[in-house]
């Protein structure tokens, strides 16, 4: 080793903070080199001192501003308990998974009701020919006060009857 | 009585118990003060810097990993705000002088502020020069005694990186350290 590679080592030396084997190729090289031995001298008498120093004016707290402090930080908000303490696997799953549950749910919203209008048959170009003649009107009809409009699904057989007023307004039948 | 583990006492805050708060900190409460007190180099910054870590620490106990060193993950906290205090303030490159003009709070017992005050100012002389990083690793291992993997996790960084940091904060120091021990000599010469 060289007297530069040797004086890189020297801060970690002073605190042993280097492999066993480096150490003993260092002290053979401070065996040679008096200005080396002295550098690492000079090292441990830095760190020996200022650890001495940091010890010596170590503080503490009064204890009438400990007991504030910690009034202050138990003041200041409770614990946060996450609902997802209990579960099991990273986190990030069960974000996730409730990520994946909202974009279904809301996938199911926009796309559910063309759906089950579709089978239930209600789309427009299911109606018959004898469906699309209940909302002609003839003139018999229009002394009527109600008229009843009768829906039939092709598919299911499921019949809807509505009773509408003169001006087209539901009718609700007790 | 019998001691309770650390996970214990979490356990028991996040259940409510506030003076399980108060046992889980007290073996920590010198070592935090200390270190926010270095590293802001001046007592009441650092009692702020104290009071915003307690904060953190209560609210976001339930993120306290359970089995993990508390003391590292409080101490992390420690660093992490002191650094945001320094930066807030600005003050870092003035910070002996902020000092100076401050002078030491009454909460130190008189007689052994005046026996302390030299060596408080060697202190601050020797750190001046280093940066936040550097000082944050020094103190974690020469002050507070953590070894270099403690420091590596509290610091979230590689161990070799520690080294690195270590060695430019002794190697300052050490400049600044000649500095004193120089004038000193001369002073009893004289
Ligand atoms: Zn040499």
């Amino acid at each position: 080793m060289n007297c530069r590679k040797v004086q890189s080592l020297l801060p970690l030396m002073a605190g042993s903070e280097i492999p066993k084997s480096k150490i003993l190729s260092l002290k053979a090289h401070f065996e040679n080199c008096p200005k080396c031995q002295q550098e690492y001298d000079s090292y441990m008498l830095t760190l020996k001192k200022t650890k001495e120093w940091l010890a010596k004016d170590r503080i503490d707290w009064e204890e009438r501003d400990w007991q504030q402090v910690l009034k202050r930080a138990i003041k200041d908000k409770k614990p946060e308990v996450s609902p997802l303490v209990y579960w099991p696997f990273k986190k990030v799953w069960a974000y996730s998974l409730l990520g994946m549950l909202v974009v279904a749910l809301t996938l199911l919203f926009i796309i559910g009701p063309s759906i089950t209008q579709k089978e239930m048959g209600l789309g427009s170009e299911k109606f018959t020919e004898e469906q699309a003649q209940l909302f002609r009107s003839s003139p018999e009809e229009s002394e009527q006060e109600v008229v009843s409009m009768t829906i039939v699904s092709k598919e299911t057989g499921l019949k809807i009857v509505w009773f509408l007023n003169k001006n087209f307004e539901l009718e609700v039948k007790e | 009585m019998e001691m309770k583990s650390e996970d214990e006492l979490v356990e028991e805050v996040l259940n409510g118990n506030h003076r399980s708060f108060e046992l889980l900190l007290q073996p920590y409460r010198q070592g935090l003060l200390n270190m926010a007190n270095r590293m802001t180099g001046n007592l009441e910054e650092a009692k702020e810097v104290c009071q915003e870590v307690l904060i953190k620490v209560y609210k976001h106990l339930d993120k306290f990993k359970k089995g993990r060193s508390f003391k590292s993950w409080i101490y992390r906290i420690t660093v992490n705000s002191a650094y945001d205090s320094l930066r807030k303030k600005k003050k870092y490159e003035n910070f002996v002088e902020s000092q100076k003009k401050i002078g030491f709070s009454a909460s130190y017992d008189p007689e052994k502020q005046l026996l302390n005050r030299e060596i408080r100012a060697k202190i601050e002389t020797c750190l001046r020069d280093l940066s936040p990083k550097e000082k944050a690793t020094f103190l974690l291992r020469d002050g507070e005694g953590f070894s270099i993997e403690e420091a590596s996790e509290i610091l979230k960084c590689s161990s070799m990186s520690v080294r690195t940091h270590l060695s430019r904060a002794r190697k300052k120091i050490r400049e600044q350290f000649e500095k004193i021990n120089f004038a000193n000599t001369r002073e009893v010469r004289r």
